[in-house]
């Protein structure tokens, strides 16, 4: 034991934290640094003994996979080291997410900054794949961005390997807003397919500005994607009706996607309509989507350095979520952002910020 | 070709630029620029190479042997401290045990996990995994401070839960006599940190029904084997994690030569296939190679006999650290030892968050530019 | 108070820019959202939302940031008056009254239709429009809440109407403990008239006050106003430039194919050529295209950009990794595999329908087979282990 605790020590002198930045149900966040290099970092620190079957079993897969896991794509484990009862997990320090860039309006997306976006993720998610992990929690608040411009997939805690025949696993997996129909049937049996559905609601959000499917309950989900992509035949996809929560939603026609993506390319659009392919089996895959024509045409991809950047106000007071790997299964996409930062961030008023304002301020309903 | 001529003249390029950028934004210079092609090395990374299994859990026979005996020495030497501290002059009687003693020990409880998994019905998956932890893990501690046994019931209720197989700790602390869900967790934490937290492993019984596969698709005529020889193969490859092959060789390599030992003709012409054209002579061969696991799986893949075993058992009951054991007093003076450390920390800490209020204990008025001091965490008991 | 409301209430709305996604109709032109509480059990046919089953409208209940009220109901509601619950009666809907008691609608309807009468609980009289939906599940939070917002109209100075700190908390302290009594219902003629007096004190402050809030309402939502009306112009000329450059890459392909029919020139020089031309044509456009101040601003540092750190063609996949995808192929044909035949037997077609993939169950299998096939076996005592190895958790590059 000694010898794993003077190991562990001597990582432990490495880093340096610097202050908490948030805390979730299992994991406390600090922003810390490198004590030789002063390279900036976030070490998570997940607390033991907290859940009666013991080690959690979110921080067991995190751990598990971004111990194995290194890319360029993929959010990167520089260390690992453990205290009596902690485990802490220091990871590369990313500013901001997705959610937050397609969200700032203030940011004007060019079809080459979706490209880059897209081709990144697909990249990370492709290297996910040809190592066998299912990532089973893709949204844009999960794909982090660096300051150099990179995107990083993270938060592996719902990731698992992929199953051998015949295994059952578990369909309440991904954010209900980015999950694929085989999923809200309640399919057992799936496969990498399920993550690249993901990635095609992605890509459409990032073309609208807006999720593209949201749903209010599993119920609903259902009803708006087919609503946005027509209600599937049984030649398209075959045997959808015997999957075990199958219920008749309803028969929509399928729309023209031209109708809604103005601005889409024709390559863009196929793209698109492959990753959102009914039949799971016939989903493009994420190796076979980077050789797709989409990512070869003009425009080239932006360069990573150059994508738009969130404020940095913005990024500086971030919300938990994007730095800890807490999962709320059935959390619908936005997390929870503090209103007053809309305020705080566009009015440079002539009106000051009343500073001392009277006690009613705190339960203020009437605004 | 034109990407790549294109490529190093962008990066070149893209270098000279940078070096101007970096007057005028340090940040964007200083980021590891495009695409990660600037790195000169062609030298792809293989994937198995990369994984934590074979870089940190890859030994030579005889680092194997070193590290069990160095870990032994120094253990004993711990413990007969502890004994002499408690009580002078009680470690003179007691035997301790040495490397191979352990690793008997060790060996028993191995064997005993298939007999678990068959009861919980757990997959090839799990019972492969439990066992290389159960290893692992004594490749870092010794017996004498945890026993097998209860490292055991642990390694295996981790190796649920990193498999993606979990059980409520109800239902498995009620199926296993005389133990209780705190028996089991208790360990768990030290378990994983023993590990490395490093979870994945690659087996061997995967590679197995990967050539299996293969088989069928061979250049040629596919070769067809009897379902007896895959069992048979695959009893070899369960033989072998009583071995420390796993530790030595690579999965691939432990089928291969598990293959051999049932079907060598068919092992031979599969491996002939796989073989790179340009492969050093002087290098080891893949076959002398699977000659020397088969060996090791014949020589060492036996189940240690309840006699020996019950022996060492004995020996162990006695010569056990007692810091480890509840209600000692040599447990109750190390209890005491960290209390009194951590104590000084949150004194230490007390008096730090003083020094930041001041003396008014409600706090001066809020100036803003008085600078904070640093955070004191009450969580944090790293430092 | 209500009239205030209601203003809030159509301001808010006018702002929203994402039409909310509730599907209850409004009333009064706020949007109600019906909230679910705890739930013991519930039925399959038990309804989400809380229907109204009462002729007149209620008013009231309180706004959350967005201007929407949600209103709270829980399976285990029941009107004390009548003991009707929402298992017999789905339609349940509690309103609260202004002494701060819970009945249905039926029952208000019942009673009050005919004018003032009695509270049945504690015998205030009450007329019919005293009563409001429910937004918080304790009651007495609704007091407070209502309390609150009556004191925080009438009590709203700021620090920098006193000259010193101390005078400040000492005013604070004052409003708070008002707001106690109130609440608690403590020496409440006397508090009531404390307010009175200070409402006369202090009349011109309070309304100079209140209309400096209302003037930065105002002036923010214009803020929001100028802005949206920014964004979609500018998202109108990004369209417009974006069709422009498509018409263009058509113009130069058909252009390219024209030169290389009729020229005898090289083509590769050709085709580079052009290229080049559409992407100068390109830069030109967007460094003299947009009238709009910030998004020409940002185009042209864009444009500025390219030449600096040019964007370079894609390439699919960057990494150095080798997954031995030389080493093995997966049968196209399928294996005859004890492992997969419950795949293979899917019967039902579920496994097949959710999209199970066997192929990369074998995958992986194969890959395990021929993974570090040729590794010689580290010998010696030379390397060392992770504990004492470098502290890298990953491979060096």
């Amino acid at each position: 034991m000694d010898v794993v605790e003077k190991a562990n020590l001597d990582r432990q002198k490495r880093w340096i934290k610097d202050s908490k930045a948030g805390e979730g149900t299992y994991a406390v966040v600090y922003r810390g640094h490198e004590a030789a290099t002063g390279k900036r970092v976030a070490i998570k620190k997940i607390k033991v003994g907290q859940f009666k079957d013991g080690l959690d079993m979110s921080a067991i897969r995190e751990v598990k996979y971004l111990r194995e896991l290194k890319h360029q794509n993929v959010i990167e484990l520089l260390d690992v080291f453990s205290s009596k009862m902690n485990l802490n997990l220091v990871l590369e320090f990313l500013d901001s997410d997705l959610e937050m860039i397609i969200k700032d309006r203030s940011l004007v997306f060019l079809p080459a900054d979706i490209k880059s976006w897209m081709a990144m993720t697909f990249r990370g998610l492709e290297f996910c794949h040809r190592n066998h992990i299912l990532h089973r929690d893709l949204k844009p608040n999960n794909l982090l961005i660096a300051s150099d411009g990179q995107l990083k997939i993270a938060d592996f805690g719902l990731a698992r390997d992929f199953a051998d025949p015949g295994f059952k696993m578990t369909n309440q997996v991904i954010t209900r807003w980015y999950r694929p129909p085989e999923l809200l049937f309640g399919s057992r049996y799936y496969s990498s397919a399920v993550d690249i559905w993901s990635v095609g609601c992605i890509f459409a959000e990032l073309m609208l500005r807006t999720p593209y499917l949201p749903g209010e309950s599993d119920m609903d989900q259902l009803k708006v994607t087919f609503r946005a992509l027509g209600t599937p035949t049984e030649e398209e996809w075959p045997g959808y009706m015997k999957l075990p929560d199958y219920v008749t939603v309803g028969q929509f026609p399928k729309p023209s996607l031209r109708d809604l993506f103005t601005a889409a390319s024709a390559d863009a659009l196929n793209l698109l309509n492959k990753c959102l392919t009914y039949e799971p089996r016939r989903r493009i895959s994420a190796r076979e989507a980077l050789y797709h024509s989409y990512f070869f045409g003009l425009p080239y991809p932006t360069h990573p350095s150059k994508l738009p950047k969130c404020a940095k106000q913005v990024a500086a007071s971030r919300p938990l979520e994007d730095l800890n790997g807490n999962v709320e299964k059935d959390a619908t996409g936005p997390g929870v952002h503090a209103k007053n930062n809309r305020l705080k961030r566009k009015l440079s008023s002539p009106v000051d910020e009343p500073k001392g304002r009277s006690i009613a301020r705190r339960l203020d309903f009437t605004k | 070709m034109e990407e790549r001529t294109l490529k190093v003249a962008t990066s070149s390029y893209a270098c000279l630029i940078l070096a101007i950028l970096y007057v005028f934004d340090p940040d964007m210079a200083t980021s590891t620029s495009d695409d990660g092609n600037e790195s000169v090395a062609t030298v792809k990374k293989p994937l198995y190479e990369s994984s934590t299994q074979f870089r940190n859990w890859r030994c030579s026979p005889e680092k194997l042997a070193h590290i069990r005996h160095s870990l032994n020495e120094a253990a004993v030497s711990a413990i007969r401290n502890t004994f002499e501290a408690a009580e002078p002059g009680s470690s003179a009687n007691v035997s301790f045990l040495d490397a191979d003693e352990e690793l008997l020990l060790v060996k028993l409880y191995v064997s005993k996990i298939p007999q678990l998994c068959a009861l919980f019905r757990f997959p090839e998956e799990v019972e492969a995994t439990a066992i290389t932890y159960l290893k692992r893990f004594y490749l870092r501690n010794t017996v004498m401070d945890w026993h097998p046994k209860s490292v055991m019931l642990t390694a295996l209720f981790l190796a649920t839960k990193t498999t993606n197989n979990p059980i409520s700790i109800e239902a498995y602390a009620s199926h296993i006599p005389k133990t209780a869900p705190s028996d089991v967790l208790d360990l768990e934490f030290l378990v994983a940190q023993s590990l490395g937290f490093e979870f994945a492993v690659w087996h061997a019984h995967r590679a197995l029904w990967g050539i299996w596969l293969d088989l069928q698709n061979f250049p040629g005529d596919p070769i067809r084997l009897p379902m007896s020889a895959y069992d048979a193969a695959l009893g070899h490859i369960r033989t072998s994690r009583l071995t420390d092959t796993e530790f030595i060789y690579a999965p691939s390599q432990i089928a291969l030569a598990a293959l051999s030992l049932v079907a060598p003709d068919a092992a031979t012409k599969w491996a002939d296939t796989k073989v790179s054209a340009d492969t050093d002579t002087s290098a080891v061969s893949l076959s002398s190679m699977v000659e020397s696991i088969k060996s090791l799986i014949l020589s060492s893949g036996k189940i240690p006999d309840v006699e020996s075993v019950r022996e060492v058992d004995r020996r162990l009951r006695i010569c056990k650290n007692p810091e480890k054991v509840p209600g000692t007093k040599a447990y109750l003076a190390k209890r005491a030892e960290e209390e009194r450390l951590a104590e000084e920390k949150r004194a230490k800490k007390v008096e730090e968050v003083q020094k930041a209020m001041g003396a008014d204990p409600f706090g001066e008025e809020i100036k803003n530019d008085a600078p904070r001091p640093g955070l004191v965490d009450y969580d944090d008991d790293d430092d | 108070m209500t009239q205030s409301l209601n203003k809030h209430c159509r301001s808010k709305h006018a702002q929203s820019s994402m039409a909310p996604r509730s599907t209850v109709s409004g009333w009064l032109q706020g949007k109600t959202i019906r909230k679910a509480g705890a739930t013991a059990n519930t039925r399959s046919s038990t309804p989400n939302q809380v229907q109204s089953t009462s002729a007149t409208i209620f008013a009231g209940g309180v706004k959350d940031a967005s201007g929407r009220t949600s209103e709270y109901f829980s399976m285990d509601d029941q009107c004390p008056v009548c003991k009707s619950d929402r298992y017999l009666n789905p339609k349940l809907r509690l309103l609260v009254s202004s002494c701060y008691h819970k009945m249905c609608e039926s029952c208000i309807d019942r009673l009050f239709t005919l004018g003032p009468a009695p509270c049945p609980i504690c015998s205030k009289v009450l007329r019919k429009l005293a009563f409001s939906p429910q937004t918080f599940e304790d009651l007495g939070v609704e007091k407070e809440v209502a309390i609150r917002r009556r004191i925080a109209k009438e009590f709203n100075k700021r620090r920098e109407d006193f000259l010193d700190l101390l005078s400040y908390n000492d005013y604070l302290e004052e409003v708070e403990d008002i707001t106690f009594n109130l609440i608690n219902e403590i020496d409440v003629a006397q508090t009531e008239a404390r307010i009175v007096a200070h409402r006369a004190e202090n009349a011109a402050l309070i309304e100079m006050n209140l209309q400096r809030e209302e003037a930065y309402a105002h002036a923010l939502k214009e803020h929001e106003e100028t802005e949206k009306r920014e964004r979609e112009f500018r998202a109108l000329e990004l369209r417009r430039e974006e069709e422009e450059e498509r018409e263009e890459r058509e113009k130069g392909k058909r252009e390219i194919i024209d030169k290389l029919e009729t020229s005898d020139k090289d083509a590769n020089k050709l085709v580079a050529k052009t290229r080049a031309n559409a992407l100068k044509r390109s830069a030109a456009r967007f460094a003299s295209a947009s009238h709009l101040q910030s998004s020409a601003q940002l185009l042209r540092s864009r444009a500025a950009q390219s030449t600096v750190i040019p964007d370079i063609p894609h390439v699919p996949l960057q990494d150095d990794y080798y997954a031995y995808e030389d080493k093995f192929r997966t049968k196209e044909s399928g294996y005859e595999d004890v492992f997969s035949e419950a795949v293979r037997q899917d019967r039902e077609g579920i496994m097949r329908g959710g999209g199970y993939m066997v192929e990369e169950a074998w995958g992986r299998a194969l890959m395990c087979a021929v993974a570090a096939l040729e590794v010689p076996p580290l010998v010696g005592l030379e390397p060392i282990l992770s504990s004492e190895q470098t502290t890298a958790v990953h491979a060096p590059a």
